[in-house]
């Protein structure tokens, strides 16, 4: 038995638009493009102007005047689309590449660099059985010839005996990389798997 | 003294330097101020979400406007109509939680089309398996080694046949992918912090935009 | 035209028809083939499940309607297994769409009627935080400085679950869901290198490799790796649902996608082969 629900009819209908794409582009697929596109930046809007009322705008209501500053140079934001007066713009972009650019490369450090040498470091490379040891050597020579590989000044590094060792980081590199795109099959059709059960189960109710 | 570009690139600098105090001092007083700028940019950032649907709003009402390219400015229309009547309704129903009418709109039109528009690379994905993922040559079929092997032991019929298959994708997931992503994460990282510090000196000043 | 010149050549329309018949077909059969857990699941389901009553975790919806299909289903799984332990969930959105998923998530728990649980005294949604890695700065830093009122617009102050909650040092646990990289790496910045924080974190499985050094290193300690980690987690908790059914589907999908891989590879090699001669 179908569903009644008007709202799953419409949803099934643009699950079906957006999937013709796949097979052809057409003019159904562009109606639901465009749909999706305007229905995409309303939210952004709703939400943004949620979030400065909730925690912009109750700060002023709550006394701090100083957030008045805050949403000046928040409309200031939108001069980028003035011919004349689009420098206006690069204030408060400043203050948010400056505060995100700090925000990230201070834990990246810790995270990305130290955490990580310092795990390669620790392992021991002689494992209680061979098939440990197996996995912590190529653990070990795939994270250290991979590093090798993104060495670029140096162009004696990739020549002779010792370009074997960026040679095999980008061997290991590839092997990781066939992995990854192994998942992202898996990925991508668990998703739409998904769309698929919606449509059998709620809006065609055949399972 | 440009002080269109100079002044900007001092406020990323001092920003930035606040930011990165906070985490290396423990001086209270640099706490205090980041306490601020992060809340600041929180309301900054929700600014920043409205800057898409204003630059929707001008090229769709330019293409309306001049009628340009057949039937293509219905479309235009559309979307602005769709535009204009979500944010009405998201903004004026529901004070906090999203309105009932807002919800059901999600529900019918978001929902789908975003999990379809995101998920329908799977064709192409698929498409792409057959034309491209050719063991052409030993780089290639080192790629294509694992990414089989990975399917394989992904696909939960083989498993279920002979579970090896399960633990080699398991294995490759050990040592190999541990092994290659440390050394990208470490090149990540590098590439991070240092185009991070260019930004705050002034060396990279893209996103200042045009001169 | 030889026989594998064709086999090289095959339309995309047949192509794309044999992959929507490849996910169709078994969702009207399904199959009821095993699952095997994974240990990056099975850690995270441990992590979970080490911790004491009343433990408070930090829970970010960081994903929209393009991860709902894998990871919502996951999401729901590990709210299953929180809200049975008595753990007190602090949930907030970093992804626009977290508002929306939320009550998506919530029907398919119904903590009220399945556990007894109250708003407010055993889980709060303080809804969307803009800023990303900014927002994580804010709640773990200080939450009631940045938070005033709850998603529903309640003043947090009032609530029992938020009284002994200031910052990060008061989370038990950081766990995520999400279909960024930005919020995935974000939450071991912010959290672990920072705070120190024990965090888990759901992502796509696509994301698996790039996170995976994260978990290798400790600063993850577990990892729920797409509808695989979410299928994983339904079967653990024991509360079955699209994941695992999802996971039954994949099998010919799958498949199909290895034989197209045999048949472009072996055409294009007899193809050369016979191109040579």
């Amino acid at each position: 038995m179908v569903s009644m629900d008007v709202s799953i009819w419409i949803a099934a209908f643009f699950t079906i638009a957006a999937t013709s794409y796949a097979f052809r582009d057409n003019v159904v697929f562009k109606f639901a493009e465009y749909t999706f596109i305007g229905v995409a930046a309303a939210h952004q809007i709703v939400m943004g102007v949620k979030n400065i009322r909730d925690y912009g705008w109750t700060k002023i209501m709550e006394g701090q005047i100083i957030y008045v500053i805050v949403f000046v140079l928040g409309i200031l934001l939108y001069a980028r689309f003035h011919r004349e007066y689009y420098w206006l713009y690069r204030f408060p972009i400043a203050f948010l590449v400056g505060n995100g650019v700090g925000i990230s490369i201070r834990a990246a450090i810790h995270s990305d660099f130290i955490v990580q040498i310092m795990e390669t470091a620790r392992t021991p490379l002689i494992a209680g059985d061979a098939m440990g040891t197996i996995n912590a050597l190529i653990t070990f020579v795939g994270a250290v010839t991979a590093i090798f590989h993104f060495i670029f000044t140096q162009e004696k590094l990739h020549q002779g005996t010792v370009g074997w060792i960026p040679k095999i980081g980008r061997w290991m590199m590839l092997l990781a990389f066939g992995a990854s795109f192994g998942n992202t099959i898996m990925s991508r059709f668990g998703m739409y798997q998904g769309r698929i059960i919606f449509l059998l189960r709620d809006w065609l109710q055949v399972i | 003294m440009d002080y269109k570009r100079d002044i900007p690139l001092a406020i990323t600098f001092l920003v930035g330097i606040i930011a990165i105090g906070d985490y290396y001092t423990g001086i209270e007083a640099v706490t205090q101020t980041f306490n601020v700028i992060k809340n600041w940019g929180i309301v900054l950032q929700g600014f920043a979400l409205g800057l898409g649907a204003v630059n929707l709003l001008r090229v769709h009402g330019k293409r309306i406007s001049e009628r340009r390219g057949g039937t293509d400015w219905y479309f235009s229309a559309w979307l602005l109509l769709m535009l204009a009547v979500h944010i009405i309704l998201g903004l004026v129903t529901g004070r906090y939680e999203q309105g009932e009418t807002y919800s059901w709109l999600y529900n019918a039109i978001y929902l789908p089309l975003g999990s379809t528009m995101y998920s329908s690379l799977a064709f192409y994905m698929a498409y792409g398996a057959y034309k491209v993922l050719r063991a052409r040559n030993f780089d290639a079929a080192l790629l294509f080694i694992t990414a089989v092997l990975v399917i394989i032991g992904n696909t939960p019929m083989f498993p279920a046949i002979y579970p090896g298959f399960f633990h080699m994708r398991e294995w490759i997931f050990g040592p190999i992918v541990s092994g290659a992503y440390r050394g990208v994460r470490i090149g990540i990282g590098i590439g991070a912090v240092v185009l991070g510090i260019k930004t705050l000196i002034g060396m990279e000043t893209g996103y200042l935009g045009r001169r | 035209m030889s026989i594998w010149e064709k086999l090289t050549e095959l339309p995309r329309e047949i192509v794309m028809t044999l992959v929507l018949l490849s996910i169709i077909v078994p969702a009207l059969n399904p199959l009821g083939l095993p699952l095997m857990t994974g240990q990056m699941s099975q850690d995270w389901y441990d992590t979970v499940d080490a911790l004491p009553a009343d433990s408070v975790v930090l829970f970010d919806i960081g994903y929209g309607s393009g991860g709902y299909p894998s990871l919502g289903p996951g999401n729901i799984a590990a709210f299953h297994q929180m809200f049975n332990k008595d753990l007190k969930i602090v949930i907030m959105a970093t992804a626009l769409e977290g508002t929306l998923m939320y009550p998506l998530v919530m029907a398919g728990v119904n903590p009220e009627s399945n556990y007894g649980a109250v708003y407010g005294e055993d889980y709060v949604f303080i809804g969307y935080v803009a800023g990303t890695q900014t927002a994580m700065a804010g709640v773990l830093g200080d939450l009631h400085d940045l938070v005033t009122n709850d998603y529903l617009g309640n003043p947090i102050s009032g609530m029992s679950i938020l009284d002994d909650v200031a910052g990060a040092d008061d989370f038990d646990l950081v766990a995520y869901v999400t279909t960024s990289g930005d919020i995935a790496e974000g939450w071991v910045y912010q959290a672990y290198s920072q705070y120190n924080c024990d965090v888990i974190g759901g992502t796509l499985s696509m994301m698996t490799t790039s996170i995976k050094p994260y978990y290798d290193s400790g600063q993850l300690l577990g990892i729920m790796d797409g509808i695989k980690g979410a299928a994983d987690l339904e079967f653990l908790t024991g509360h079955p649902g699209d994941a695992i059914v999802s996971s039954d589907i994949l099998t010919f999908s799958q498949a199909l996608v290895l034989i197209f891989i045999a048949v472009g590879n072996i055409s294009f090699f007899m193809t050369r082969k016979g191109g040579g001669n």
